[in-house]
């Protein structure tokens, strides 16, 4: 029996951590006194962190909290408490239990300055109202799409802020049945949703940045909110779309910018109540592969001084139909679009022919959609040329702004870049390649007449 | 060979037809580029831009045309004019004939496609500064190869036609084919038949202005996604093999329409 003690206590000793708390960061954390701020010695420490009480955990940006690929990092159970300056990785990494950074079961909390890597789901609230989330930046493991976790997701937390993360390889951004929440200047980046709303309502989103998602925002089940402000760029998911709005009543999109994503804007049935209304005034939507897509059920959007530029395809009814049930201008204003030839007789800025497109390659492409592979080709070409020519051909305009703008509302400024250098040097390579392979096959030709050498 | 080749090289750039066909394009490379920065785009958000996209179907118009042909009327033309027996009494074989011509002319169709490029890229360059100057570059690699696939074909033609005038019958209609006849024929049968995605795909790109297409569309955007479901097919399950493939094809139009050119010519008698 002696014999065996040895052992044992090794045992025990390595198994320690993962039992119950007891690490050095864990016993400040238990000495300390509601209120507290705990400093995090710097350094790495490999422990999960229960915090019971109202303190404010802070690492001054040189301590690291690791997990070790075990479940939760930090869990909270108290309100008032403040995590700031920490690095935090390690969760663990199965879907089951939901393993992350910082899980917090009461609230208020404030999670600020963070850097979270490596953990499956990174900043999970679940009804902690009045939480504040910001300046942190997370990064997911590097794991397929379908086995990410979500970087932050708020869960019944109310009148909460999530300002000024950034976000890159995750699932989501998620907020379930929490109203009342500013989200505001956030960067999302290589995930699935950006934003995502499921059944949360009166919020505001502005300033937010979300590129190469699978979808930039998605709105689901959620009522009277506002997009401002926010840019939407090459988010290019199979069904991938800038801003996604399923059964929301009263949206506002505002002055956003959605650039190269595979579809601009999608509306699934918004608004879904009888008597709400949506309203898209002043977005700029631009190289999209399609700028508006809507399903055909779709009714009272008000889409108004929009730029749309060149988008494949400007706007669209998924599957056959028409957007007729929308209106495109209010108090004789309508949109700029950029494939609208301008006629403008009395000078008002307002086309004085309404925009009706009706490209008979894009109706077909709407019956079957497999055909898109044959777009930027000489046939697509040949097929409007016949519309044009053969008006029996030609289908109903799948939209109609009765008063197009002329001239594009103010557009923000493109990543523009002024240099010229490098395409001019291409323009004189290729005239050297010319020149240089003119010079090589006929200078011989000059200098000897043909086949002399052969011939001898 | 290469005597060969730079005579037809010289003939080639001396004739009417080519100056006309390098002036054309050049002509409408400029107003493509002057339309696309006119238009309140130009603003490359998009690795592939809507210049780009006018460009290529020009391309798809233009070039596949000058090469079919120029590249049809090179042996028959001789053989009817009589110069064929002459140029074969020279001490080189036919195959290198063959080949000596077919450099000769791909000198000829480079340079001009070159030149057109040129200058729209300069205006480019002026206007619009130099975002997207790699894709330009890619372009104009693809179409070169594009041409040569186009011309190898040609001379297939050439070879088996006996006279200039069917010759070049043949390539026109070859040429509508290609860029009309097949895709507007595969739209219907997808729509009749309802082809599934991977059946539209691997008869698309049978077609070398497809694979042409998708090649430079792949290598502006590392996905084809923006050619919808048969594109997001292809980009999946086909991943980094897909560009290997649709070069593939267009080096298979280069090599095998050659390769039975040579053959055919030198089997057959002068005549």
């Amino acid at each position: 029996m002696r014999r065996d003690l040895p052992i044992i206590l090794l045992l025990a000793w390595l198994l320690a951590p993962s039992w119950a708390a007891g690490g050095p960061v864990q016993d400040l954390i238990d000495r300390a006194r509601p209120g507290e701020t705990v400093i995090v010695p710097a350094g790495h420490h490999r422990e999960h962190l229960k915090i019971d009480k109202p303190i404010t955990l802070d690492g001054h940006d040189a301590a690291t909290i690791d997990g070790g690929g075990e479940g939760i990092v930090i869990e909270i159970t108290a309100p008032d408490v403040t995590i700031r300056n920490l690095r935090i990785t390690g969760s663990g990494s199965t879907v089951s239990g939901e393993p992350c950074a910082i899980r917090a079961l009461a609230g208020p909390v404030v999670i600020e300055h963070n850097t979270i890597d490596d953990c499956l789901f990174g900043i999970d609230l679940r009804e902690s109202p009045g939480a504040i989330v910001r300046d942190n930046t997370i990064i997911g493991k590097d794991l397929e799409e379908a086995r990410r976790g979500d970087a932050i997701r708020l869960w019944w937390c109310h009148e909460s802020t999530v300002e000024r993360n950034r976000v890159r390889r995750a699932r989501d951004l998620v907020f379930w049945y929490s109203e009342g929440l500013t989200i505001r200047e956030n960067r999302v980046e290589d995930s699935r949703y950006g934003l995502h709303f499921m059944y949360s309502h009166h919020t505001v989103l502005s300033r937010n940045d979300l590129r190469r998602n699978a979808v930039g925002i998605y709105l689901m089940y959620s009522n009277d909110i506002t997009l401002e402000h926010n840019t939407m760029i090459a988010n290019r998911g199979a069904s991938g779309y800038g801003i996604g709005l399923k059964d929301c009543d009263n949206i506002i999109v505002r002055d956003n910018a959605m650039l190269a994503n595979r579809v601009g804007i999608y509306i699934d049935n918004s608004p879904s109540s009888v008597d709400a209304t949506g309203l898209l005034e002043g977005n700029t939507i631009a190289d999209n592969g399609t700028g508006i897509l809507a399903t055909p059920n779709t009714h009272d959007n008000v889409f108004t001084h929009n730029a749309l530029i060149e988008n494949e395809e400007q706007a669209a009814a998924h599957g056959r139909g028409t957007l007729h049930l929308n209106s495109f201008s209010r108090d004789g204003v309508g949109n700029f679009w950029s494939d609208y030839p301008a006629f403008d007789g009395d000078n008002d800025g307002i086309g004085d022919l309404p925009y009706e497109p009706r490209s008979l390659f894009h109706s077909l492409l709407s019956a079957e959609p497999n055909l898109r592979i044959f777009l930027h080709s000489p046939a697509q070409q040949a097929i409007e040329f016949t519309a044009r020519v053969v008006p029996e051909l030609r289908p109903e305009p799948v939209l109609v702004d009765p008063a197009p703008l002329v001239d594009p509302p103010a557009m923000p400024e493109g990543p523009r870049d002024g240099r010229r250098a490098p395409m001019l040097a291409l323009g004189s390579a290729l005239i050297l390649v010319a020149g240089g392979l003119g010079g090589v096959l006929t200078h011989g030709q000059i200098r000897t007449p043909t086949y002399r050498r052969d011939a001898q | 060979m290469l005597c060969v080749a730079r005579r037809e090289f010289v003939d080639a750039i001396a004739g009417k037809w080519f100056l006309l066909c390098s002036l054309t394009f050049a002509l409408l490379a400029l107003a493509i580029s002057f339309v696309s920065l006119s238009t309140a785009g130009s603003h490359a958000f998009a690795g592939f831009s809507k210049t780009t996209a006018g460009l290529l179907n020009l391309v798809m118009l233009v070039v596949p045309l000058m090469a079919l042909t120029s590249g049809s009327a090179s042996i028959a033309a001789e053989r009817e004019r009589g110069t064929l027996l002459y140029l074969l009494a020279q001490p080189i074989s036919r195959v290198e004939l063959l080949l000596g011509k077919y450099l000769g002319l791909s000198g000829a169709l480079i340079c001009s496609i070159c030149v057109g490029f040129a200058i729209s890229a300069i205006v480019l360059a002026w206007h619009a500064g130099s975002a997207g100057a790699g894709s330009y570059a890619l372009l104009v690699a693809n179409t070169i190869v594009l041409a040569l696939a186009m011309l190898s074909t040609a001379f297939l033609v050439s070879v088996l036609a006996r006279r200039a005038s069917i010759a070049s019958g043949i390539s026109i209609f070859l040429w509508l084919t290609l860029v009309f006849l097949s895709d507007l024929g595969l739209m219907a049968g997808t729509i009749l038949f309802k082809l599934r995605v991977q059946e539209v795909f691997a008869l698309a790109i049978v077609n070398p202005m497809q694979a042409f297409k998708m090649g430079v569309i792949h290598a502006m955007n590392d996905s084809l996604d923006v050619l919808g479901p048969v594109g997001a097919y292809a980009t999946h399950t086909l991943g980094n093999a897909l560009p290997l493939i649709l070069a593939g094809v267009l080096v298979i139009w280069i090599a095998l329409p050659l390769l039975l050119a040579s053959l055919c010519f030198a089997r057959r008698s002068t005549l």
